[in-house]
Parts: C-alpha cells; structure tokens; sequence
C-alpha cells in the first residue's frame, strides 16, 4: 500500500503584513496564491490560518500580532531566492502548528521567547507557573541560538567583569556585522493535547556540549533547559534543538 | 533590567526592576563598577521587582559577588519572587551567594 503524505497540520488562508511595504506583501501574496488581510480582516475571515510577513521588529511588538489566526512569522529575504524560500519556509510553516523564521537581529529585538508564549497561551491554558518554565526554557534555547550559534560569541568562561567586558563588547561588534545579523532563527512548534514539542535552530557552527566543562559564568541554559522539559535533544550538529514539554 | 541605588551608612541597596537577561551586559557592567566604588561593605540586591532572570543573568550575578570578594565586600541578593526565586533555587545560587527573603 502507497504511503500518503500526512496532511499538513496548519492551512493558511491569508497573509498579513506586520509594517511590511505593501509592494513586497503584494509580490509575496502573488507568489503564496494567498490574498492579503488588515489585521482586524484576518480575524474575521473565520477559517484557516494566517500568515504574518515581518520587515524587522516594528508592527510585531504589539501582542495583538501574536494572537490566533496568525500561526507564522515569517521575515522573507531579500536576496534573488527571495520566492523559492518563502514558499519552502511556508510548507516549512504549514507541517507544525506555530511557525517563526526571522533574522537573528529581528529575533532579539522582539525578545521572542515571550512572543511565544502569547502565541502558545492563546492556543493552551497555561499555569501561571508552567508558562514561566516554558518561557525560560525557549529564552534559553532562542538566546543560545542566537549568541552562540548566530552571532558566534563565546560564553562567560571566568566569573570576572574582564569576562564580562570582553562577551559585551564581543555581543556588540557581532551584531554589528550585517552578515551575522541576517543569519536566520527558526522555532517549529507542534501542540499535541498534553505536550509540546519546540525545535529551534540556528545558522551557526553548531556545537558539541562538553558535560566536564566546569561553569563560569556561562554554560548554565541547558542544564535549566533539562530541569523543566521532559526530553532534549541536539541535532545536526548542535544548530538544532529538539525540546518536548508536557502541559 | 533597570535599577536604583539607596546608600546608607554601611549598607547599599540595589532594586533591580524588568528582566535580567544576556541582553543587560552593559548595565550589569556599570552597576558591578558602582558597587565597586561604593562606600557601604555590604551590597544587596533587592530583587522584589525583577520579573525574570536568565542563565546568563544568574552568571552575571556570580560575576558580581567575585568582583565584591575582590574588594572585601559582601553581596546579598534579597526578596526573589516567582520565576526568579524558581531559577535561584534551581540553580543552586544560594550555595554561592547569601539569599535573604
């Protein structure tokens, strides 16, 4: 018997565009096969998904950008494979049930992790308690990706302000570096009734953790990753991060 | 991460306010050289106002404490809530720096 393809678990209906010009949101849409929405359109329109479009931070600091029917967060490129990689980062999007593809610049701007959790509490009751576990570990995850992995810093070896002056001023010239800054942050999140499983990745060297490694100031994310998610797992070479989580 | 500092005699307070996280380098830098500089022998951190913390800010908090035994000073943090008081306790920190509540 021939195996079917799984269904995909999200189908978007729209696109919104989150202070995006509405040139590019047009050339998207035309691309996507999807009309463009205003936001209070979006939530109207009563069935399937939408998709948001991001140029940087601005229009996605509001919380109201995090709510149902937006499912994707997506900041497309705008190198010549603009097209081919939106519409893999949208099939990418519609496999899981919360999809986020930004810039490592825009990721940071926008202190993800808490986005998230608007996204994932307006879908899951959450405890007061668990939603700050979950909030810590994606934090952990994002910022891991996103310093280490994106932005190559090292962690704090030493517990000295020479230690600290040094990732500080190293945090400060990486971001600085444009080709840095537009490496891209992925987080995939599939909500099962009673779990959770959170990917992210990065575009960075990848890592191997060392469990001798002795603490300095650093190296503490993914020991506090393990104490509140019920497995961890790191693949393709330390770039990504799978986490499951019961609620 | 915002904070204020109310000197006494012998004894600084430090209200750190927001969320202490990797992105607070800068702050926690200048606060560290502040309470280097002052004159009280004990500094607390009154963290009754900080909402999160993470670990590269409970890093941040151990580099403090080395940089206060440095100059024979004491640092205290005092009053964690919620999701601070949860990471404190898990990371052990109470083994490393005295933590009042």
């Amino acid at each position: 018997m021939a195996r079917r393809t799984p269904a995909p678990r999200t189908r978007f209906t729209a696109l919104r565009g989150l202070a995006i010009d509405e040139e590019r949101l047009s050339r998207c849409a035309a691309w996507l096969g999807l009309p463009s929405v205003a936001g209070a359109d979006a939530g109207r329109r009563g069935h399937g998904s939408t998709l948001a479009l991001l140029d940087g931070p601005q229009g996605a600091e509001d919380s109201a950008a995090w709510l149902p029917p937006v499912a994707a967060w997506i900041e497309p490129t705008s190198a010549p494979d603009a097209q081919p990689t939106l519409t893999w980062q949208t099939e990418r999007a519609g496999s899981v049930d919360l999809y986020i593809n930004l810039t490592t610049e825009t990721a940071n701007d926008l202190h993800l992790a808490g986005r998230v959790l608007t996204a994932l509490a307006a879908r899951h009751p959450l405890p007061p308690e668990r939603r700050d576990d979950l909030e810590l570990a994606l934090h952990e995850a994002i910022s891991n990706a996103l310093v280490h992995g994106n932005l190559e810093v090292a962690g704090m070896k030493e517990l000295s302000a020479t230690e600290l002056e040094r990732f500080s001023r190293d945090l400060v010239r990486q971001m600085a570096n444009p080709v840095l800054a537009q490496r891209r942050l992925e987080v995939a999140v599939t909500l099962e009734p009673s779990a959770l499983a959170v990917e992210v990745a990065d575009e960075g060297g990848g890592f191997q953790p060392n469990r001798t490694e002795c603490h300095g100031a650093s190296g503490r994310g993914l020991d506090l990753i393990a104490t509140v998610a019920d497995s961890v797992e790191l693949k393709d070479g330390g770039r990504r991060i799978r986490m499951r989580f019961s609620l | 991460m915002d904070y204020g500092i109310e000197q006494r005699d012998r004894d600084d307070t430090i209200r750190l306010r927001g969320r202490l996280t990797f992105n607070d380098h800068a702050k926690l830098r200048a606060l560290i050289g502040e309470m280097k500089q002052a004159k009280g022998q004990r500094q607390t951190l009154d963290l009754s106002s900080l909402e999160f913390v993470d670990s590269a800010g409970i890093g941040m908090l151990l580099i403090a404490r080395e940089e206060m035994t440095a100059v024979n000073k004491t640092l205290v943090l005092r009053g964690a809530v919620g999701q601070v008081k949860r990471v404190l306790t898990v990371a052990q920190i109470g083994k490393l720096i005295p933590i009042e509540d």
